[in-house]
């Protein structure tokens, strides 16, 4: 009877301990990532790009690279469905990751357009 | 993705001609002797289109979102066989610790 219910008590705490590590498929997760960081560098291009057109100089093009990253951000949330939790481990992988490496694509293309359409 | 990525490369085909217009205009403008403020209102649509496009392209063509959670439906055959796993290491375990103590009895 003492040992029986000593063998259910410690399959609860294994079942506990097993419910409290939280289990993902770390593949999956890299897979997801890469997705979030070729739809990051396409769009910083093409934000680069864009400012270079329009003619955007200093703060303003900044303020446009963070305005085209927020909505890739929306469009990257509306393609998970609005479940972030369902394809990454937190909400920072979708908001942040890819932004200060984007910026360099961003600056690079936004000074080759402004060049190209501007200066010569 | 094939649909995706035409998209793209549409989207980027305009954009150049946006870009290409914008010199004209420029080129006009010099001999206008007038300054830039921006890009006139059809380029300025142009811009917006290959924008769109280029969103579009950008959040098709790299691919789908995979589903992190063993027990989701996608990932069921895996969740499957590491559940197998573990019940077979389990109980192999405790026919170990069984006829260990009987042999101590």
């Amino acid at each position: 009877m003492a040992g029986h219910s000593d063998s259910s008590s410690s399959e609860k705490k294994s079942g506990e301990a097993m419910t409290d590590v939280p289990t993902f498929s770390a593949e999956n997760l890299q897979n997801n990532m890469k997705v979030i960081y070729y739809s990051r560098t396409f769009m910083s291009i093409t934000g680069g790009v864009i400012a270079g057109i329009f003619g955007f100089t200093g703060f303003v093009g900044f303020i446009f690279y963070f305005l085209v990253m927020t909505i890739t951000s929306i469009g990257l949330i509306a393609k998970a469905k609005f479940s972030v939790h369902s394809y990454f481990d937190s909400w920072n992988r979708i908001i942040l990751d890819g932004l200060m490496g984007g910026l360099m694509s961003f600056v690079l293309f936004w000074t080759f357009a402004y060049d190209i359409v501007h200066i010569f | 993705m094939g649909l995706g990525f035409m998209i793209g490369v549409f989207g980027v085909l305009i954009l150049s001609h946006a870009a290409y217009s914008t010199i004209q205009y420029r080129g006009l403008l010099k001999i206008m002797e007038e300054e830039f403020s921006g890009p006139p209102m059809n380029v300025v649509l142009e811009l917006l289109l290959g924008f769109f496009f280029c969103i579009w392209a950008a959040l098709t063509v790299p691919g789908n979102f995979l589903s992190i959670h063993p027990e989701s439906e996608e990932n069921r055959l895996d969740y499957l066989k590491l559940m197998l796993f573990f019940i077979h290491t389990s109980l192999a375990e405790r026919r170990h610790t069984l006829e260990k103590d009987s042999v101590g009895y």
